[in-house]
């Protein structure tokens, strides 16, 4: 690959992130811009997922759920709902392990015409990866939604009952499908002939944990069902969770920028040495 | 970081092994880390896994790293062990050479003679010291 494979708009992007990173002394090359174009595709398609998911759920939701009605239906109405939501859980993680698929595809390709690969030592654990404090704010976010939709079964009225089971399934699936997605990010090969590509990657792989972990789903996820039949004090506690959940993401996305841009510092430092 | 250059004229088995015995060496991996798994650092440089296996056998050949079944490669703490006997050695050397009244050239002659012969009859056993690292690769 050279130069000329790439066109204004790739190296705009790639001088972009690199400026992003601090990484702005460093040239835009192909194999930058052929792995931050398949993310870009990547994070569109992924975004517009959980949304067609969320959909469907409230479509199940709202089908097998009449206006005014308590959900006391037929047996065999309840159980196949149930197994729509089951098939959308495993669509939703499936669809996510083959985009994951997807990009390691097109990384795997990038690599193969490289004449040098570079590669650490010592292999970045998730710790580095995705970092501690979003670690733990992943495993929190997802325990107290946990938490709350299971508070939300021992409720009196069946039809809460049979929402906060719908926002459980949702849950697990969400939960699935992050860690299929982690999976993919901390054990792909790295793809880089030098020092530059070689931290690239790293960031690459930081940028899509995060993404992975960010917790929009599980956020959203109880408009489908729960906030119209739960009691006032589950939606207060629900709401009283985001807002805590979204205070502390900025205050994690604030934290680990300035960080970043204090490597970013010392990077452009060294490659420039 | 490790580069295979698959232009270069030294084999890749060689490359990866004089980079991983050099950076054990400097302290750059320092005794007990973990080094990734032979597929790992396979798929990593995109060479084959009897390439990086190749590479890991001679490094634990000569000590420098070791195996722990499936818990995976360290960096070994021998080698360290390795170079505090031949300072010891060196240091006792130096007294001899000293009590018998040699000058510092001749006994620095005399070392180099020892070490030839040493090299000579066993050369595998000084894979990872002998050789100049190729740190800077085409």
């Amino acid at each position: 690959m050279t130069d000329q494979s790439m066109g204004p708009t790739d190296i705009k992007r790639v001088s972009v992130w690199l400026a992003m990173h601090g990484l702005a002394d460093v040239r835009p090359t192909p194999l930058l811009a052929t792995r931050l174009a398949a993310r870009q595709r990547v994070r569109l398609a992924a975004a517009v997922l959980p949304a067609a998911f969320i959909l469907a759920v409230a479509l199940v939701y709202s089908v097998d759920r009449p206006a005014g009605a308590a959900v006391d239906g037929s047996w065999w109405y309840r159980h196949w709902s149930l197994l729509v939501l089951t098939l959308l859980v495993v669509g939703l993680v499936l669809a996510q392990s083959l985009l994951g698929l997807w990009v390691r595809r097109v990384d795997r390709r990038a690599g193969a015409v490289l004449p040098r690969r570079a590669a650490h030592p010592v292999r970045l654990g998730w710790r580095t990866v995705l970092g501690g404090p979003r670690a733990a704010f992943a495993v929190t976010t997802f325990a107290g939604a946990m938490v709350l939709a299971i508070g939300a079964l021992t409720v009196q009225d069946s039809t809460a009952r049979y929402a906060a089971l719908i926002l459980l399934i949702g849950l697990c699936g969400v939960a699935v499908g992050v860690v299929v997605q982690l999976r993919h990010i901390l054990t792909h090969p790295v793809v880089a002939d030098d020092e530059v590509s070689l931290t690239a990657d790293g960031i690459m792989r930081a940028e899509d944990a995060r993404d992975a972990t960010t917790p929009t789903v599980v956020w959203c996820l109880p408009v489908v069902s729960v906030l119209d039949t739960a009691p006032g004090w589950w939606i207060t506690a629900w709401v009283v969770f985001v807002a805590l959940g979204a205070f502390t993401l900025a205050l994690i996305t604030v934290g680990t920028a300035l960080a970043a841009r204090r490597r970013g510092d010392a990077t452009s430092a060294a490659v420039n040495r | 970081m490790i580069v295979i250059d698959s232009a270069s004229p030294v084999p890749p088995f060689e490359q990866l092994r004089a980079q991983l015995a050099r950076q054990i060496q400097d302290h750059t991996l320092a005794v007990g880390t973990q080094l990734p798994t032979i597929r790992r650092l396979a798929a990593d440089l995109g060479l084959a896994v009897n390439t990086v296996g190749r590479a890991y056998r001679e490094l634990e050949e000569a000590g420098l790293i070791e195996t722990r079944g499936p818990a995976g490669s360290f960096v070994s703490a021998a080698g360290e062990q390795g170079r505090e006997r031949a300072r010891r050695a060196a240091a006792e050397y130096a007294a001899v050479i000293a009590s018998v009244g040699i000058d510092t050239h001749e006994a620095i002659r005399i070392v180099q003679a020892a070490l030839t012969n040493a090299t000579a009859a066993s050369p595998s056993s000084c894979l990872a010291t002998s050789r100049p690292p190729d740190g800077d690769l085409p």
